[in-house]
């Protein structure tokens, strides 16, 4: 062949190289709009507001809050809260996490079911719970007339503890779960005591899950806001500020402000788990030994106990919640009654069903957005790449009121064309599938990288077209997965208030926000009603997915991320 | 004329993985790319079947160029080193799926499927998932589903290098018997040389990136060009040669070799003499330095003189006690039997 021929050929095949990169920019597009829209957009309406001002854009916001006394009091506030919190939470959810994963103690499985069961319930139930229990009117208050005054700071301090215990645990769970029971033999054979072994191996081979578990209840807490709202008295957060300045005083450039600040420290801790998570995986090689616990009678029994007393208190505020939705008036007349499920107040009870539709739309919606995005990050290398990656691991970092607050800026306009949805319940579930995109698609990221390559490599020798490959292949067997994110969307859409709170309206208005208003108003057993509703819902929702994996033989799914 | 490769090049960053491999494959032929980890076999093999792009160079197949055909349209088989068959898919679904990409009628696909099940000797295990099937059966599967769809080019990328020895012998006769049986062209990638001299018409070795050599097993068995070649195929002495003279020993080379720097002599070409006297012409005096007996044949481990150069002989396991109670040893390098080497 000349020289001439194989020159054509190399520029040929060079510029199919570029080409088939340049494709994959279109995916890329059409999977990155939607993220740009519904999440970074409203981001720049944030900055824009933060920065507006009569007299044009200035930093004038910023320093009339830097100067104002009470702003510092509530930042440091909302500091003091969360740092204990997390402290607190990560010592009871190592412990849980080591008694399940590390020994020989019994019912661990349900152990297991009880740490996660928070995650049922509205995110206020905690301090629902506590108020029902310690409250001004609570039953011990009422009963032994102790006097105590949980509203304030300890109110909210064990309310988000007990708020924050579930995530930390299935981070710490993950993490505890992988060890090299090699390393543990050699540390016994030079001699390691046992506590000596735990502090040179255990924790740093876990370093990096509890590094991201602190990260996790760091961001949690600071920008909860249904806790404090119910418990906090006149103990004031930052995130409830941001409530009270944008609802109870339409004041949206100091709610943007005060966003803005939780932004910063979300942001931070974001970006450092991000960093830190991807390094887990690389501790474990191929050929580790799996750690199975010995027996210990002194561990187990200390770790028996403290399961117990931690199992206990979880249950012990699920269970006054469920307990004062069935009584006539909580805790004066405490005979049976079903009167607070009827719901004669307000919407009734249409607020529960706004809120399933509004989660089955959401588990609809983002098991395609997410795997959408995973997908075309993992099969269309593109300079567009990166940008995707980005956008889509950004919502993690951003705070649910934040992300609340920057829709109504954004879209409550007529001149933009998502104002067609704004105000309905379809905006609220668009709100929720971004909230959690993050999330979301890291499951489903991880996920298809675990099916080899191979396979499509397989399919496309075969004859089959990247549709075929898609539909016939990567999908049956991505299905458990899906699954799993749906029940992710629903659940988590069931039960936020953050994200939804400054999107319902009056016709909109979903079940975990009732449960506040209803608590606000003092109305304490109809909100119990409402968040056993919400409890109950998510459990007959999990079974049935439950029973329906099963039955298609894929029984080792985990539904609960 | 099946194949045409030329003037192939392929770089990952700053490593060049292919560096202008021309080579052609005939129609019916079986080859084998031979070579140390890394040298670039499965990215060739990859090249041809149009799962990577080469960044010069074309393939040709019939006198078509390949260079715009994507994988999924050149209807070549594809075996992988191992897990490639879905795993979601029973056996016969697996071997069905190339027909069915390509939009067949259910029952020809089903009929196509059995067909081949039958062929690797399967029938009874169409229905079972990967998972429930052993290593070779799954390779059995993938070379079924590979050849459904009547490829015009069979290509396979180590399909043996994960199963165990018993199965992997077996295996090697039976994928042998079905490709002469439908007399396709197919190219496989190994490193282990055994099977590439057992199954192959012709071996390409590769030594990073390029072609050492291109020939039947005899040719590179008798005839190795370089030392590459030489070592990599069977075992070879490699004995360093100044002015035809090796260990002060005036060598018998023919003329046409000549002022040869390296020679190669394999190790049953060495001719042992035990009790000869020392002066003898063309004789070069060894010293026995150890014995490896392996029952039917042994090895002799000698020292050249006071060279210290070290020669490896092959003998009859038999002949081994002669030898070790021979009070004088010296070797004979017939001149037929020594290859120079590059
Ligand atoms: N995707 C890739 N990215 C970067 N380098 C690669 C890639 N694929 C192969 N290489 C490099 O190209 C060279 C040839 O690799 P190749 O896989 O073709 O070797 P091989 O002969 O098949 O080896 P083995 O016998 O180990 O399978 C190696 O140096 C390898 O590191
Ligand atoms: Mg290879």
């Amino acid at each position: 062949m000349s020289t001439l021929a194989v020159d054509q050929a190399a520029s040929q095949s060079r510029r199919k190289n570029r080409k088939s990169r340049m494709a994959g920019i279109v995916p890329a597009i059409i999977v990155g709009i939607p993220l740009a829209l519904f999440v970074l957009f409203p981001l720049t309406h944030i900055l824009g507001r933060s920065f507006s001002t009569p007299d044009g854009y200035g930093l004038a916001n910023y320093a009339a809050m830097l100067g104002n006394e009470r702003f510092l009091r509530i930042t440091w506030n909302s500091f003091a809260v969360t740092i204990v919190t997390t402290i607190l939470a990560i010592v009871f959810a190592y412990t849980f996490a080591y008694a399940i994963q590390r020994s020989t103690m019994p019912f661990r499985n349900l152990f297991r079911l009880i740490a996660v069961l928070p995650l049922f319930a509205p995110s206020l139930v905690q301090a629902q719970g506590l108020v029902l229990l310690f409250g001004r009117n609570g039953i011990i208050n009422r009963t032994f007339d102790l006097g105590i005054d949980l509203y304030g700071y300890w109110g909210i301090v064990i309310a988000s503890v007990l708020y924050v215990f579930p995530y930390a645990f299935l981070i710490l769970s993950a993490a505890l779960a992988v060890a090299d029971a090699r390393i543990y033999e050699s540390a016994e054979m030079l001699g390691a005591s046992k506590w000596r072994a735990f502090r040179t191996v255990t924790l740093p081979a876990t370093r990096y899950g509890l590094a991201a578990a602190i990260f996790v209840c760091f961001t949690l807490v600071i920008t909860d806001f249904g806790n404090p709202m119910v418990i906090g008295g006149d103990y004031t957060v930052l995130a409830s500020e941001v409530y009270n300045q944008v609802i109870g005083q339409a004041n949206f450039e100091m709610g943007t402000v005060i966003g803005m600040v939780l932004l910063i420290p979300a942001a931070i801790a974001a970006i450092v788990e991000k960093r830190v998570s991807a390094k887990q995986y690389a501790l474990i090689s191929e050929h580790s030994k799996p750690l199975v616990p010995q027996q210990d009678r002194m561990r187990d029994r200390f770790l028996l106990a403290a399961a117990l007393l931690i199992s206990l208190a979880i249950l012990l505020i699920v269970a006054v919640v469920v307990f004062a939705s069935f009584v006539h008036l909580w805790p004066y007349r405490m005979n049976f009654s079903l009167r607070h499920y009827a719901f004669d107040v307000q919407n009734g009870i249409q607020p529960l069903w706004n809120s399933i539709y509004i989660s089955v739309m959401a588990a609809g919606i983002g098991v395609v957005v997410v795997t959408a995005a995973a997908y075309v990050i993992e099969k269309f290398p593109s300079p567009a790449t990166r940008a995707l990656y980005f956008l889509s691991i950004l919502p993690a970092a951003v705070p649910g009121m934040v992300l609340g607050l920057g829709y109504i800026l954004a879209f409550n306009n007529p001149m933009n064309p998502v104002y067609a949805i704004y105000g309905t319940l379809f905006i609220i579930a668009i709100a929720n599938v971004y909230y959690y995109h993050a999330h979301g698609f890291l499951i489903s990221g991880t996920s298809m990288k675990q099916i080899s390559g191979r396979f499509d490599e397989a399919s496309a020798t075969l004859g089959g077209s990247r549709l075929q490959t898609f539909t016939k292949v990567t999908l049956p067997l991505l299905f458990p997965t899906l699954v799993g994110i749906a029940v992710f969307f629903f659940m988590r859409s069931m039960v936020t208030l953050s994200a939804v709170i400054f999107l319902i309206t009056p016709n909109t208005q979903v079940a975990a926000v009732s449960v506040l208003y209803l608590q606000d108003r003092g109305a304490t057993n109809q909100a119990a009603a409402f968040s056993v509703c919400i409890i109950a819902t998510i459990m007959v929702v999990l079974l049935a997915v439950r029973l329906l994996l099963n039955a298609t033989g894929h029984k080792n799914v985990s539904l609960i991320r | 004329m099946a194949l045409a490769l030329s003037h192939v090049t392929k770089r990952f960053g700053s490593t060049i993985a292919l560096n202008d491999i021309s080579l052609t494959v005939e129609r019916g032929e079986f080859i084998c790319f031979l070579g140390p980890s890394g040298c670039g076999k499965t990215t060739l093999l990859r090249i041809i079947a149009g799962l990577e792009l080469a960044e010069e160079g074309t393939v040709m197949l019939e006198g078509r160029d390949l260079s715009e055909t994507p994988a999924r349209h050149r209807n070549f088989g594809v075996v992988f080193q191992s897990y490639s068959l879905f795993p979601n898919m029973t056996a016969l679904r697996n071997i069905g799926y190339g027909l069915e990409c390509r939009r067949k009628p259910r029952a020809e696909i089903d009929a196509r499927a059995a067909e081949m099940l039958k062929l690797v000797e399967l029938s009874e295990h169409g229905n079972k998932l990967p998972s429930q099937l052993s290593g070779g059966q799954q390779q059995r599967i993938a070379l079924a589903r590979a050849l459904a769809t009547d490829p015009e080019v069979l290509l396979l990328d180590e399909p043996l290098s994960a199963l165990d020895a018993k199965v992997r012998e077996s295996l090697r006769l039976e994928i042998r018997e079905v490709q002469k049986r439908l007399g396709i062209t197919t190219i496989m990638v190994t490193h282990d040389q055994e099977e590439a001299l057992t199954m192959a018409d012709r071996i390409v070795v590769m030594d990073t990136g390029t072609i050492a050599q291109l020939g039947t097993a005899r040719e590179l068995y008798e005839q190795p060009t370089s030392r590459f070649v030489a070592e990599f195929i069977g075992r070879m002495n490699i004995l360093p040669v100044e002015n035809n003279l090796f260990a002060g020993q005036q060598l018998a080379l023919p003329s046409d070799k000549q002022g040869a720097t390296m020679i190669g002599i394999r190790p049953e070409d060495v001719r042992i003499h035990a009790g000869a006297a020392p002066s003898d012409p063309g004789l070069i005096p060894v010293k026995l330095r150890n014995t490896i007996y392996l029952g039917h044949l042994a090895h002799l481990v000698l020292d050249v003189g006071d060279s210290g150069k070290e020669i490896v002989a092959e003998i009859p396991g038999h002949a081994c006690k002669a030898i070790v109670d021979a009070p004088h040893l010296a070797i004979e390098m017939r001149p037929e039997t020594i290859k120079v080497l590059q």
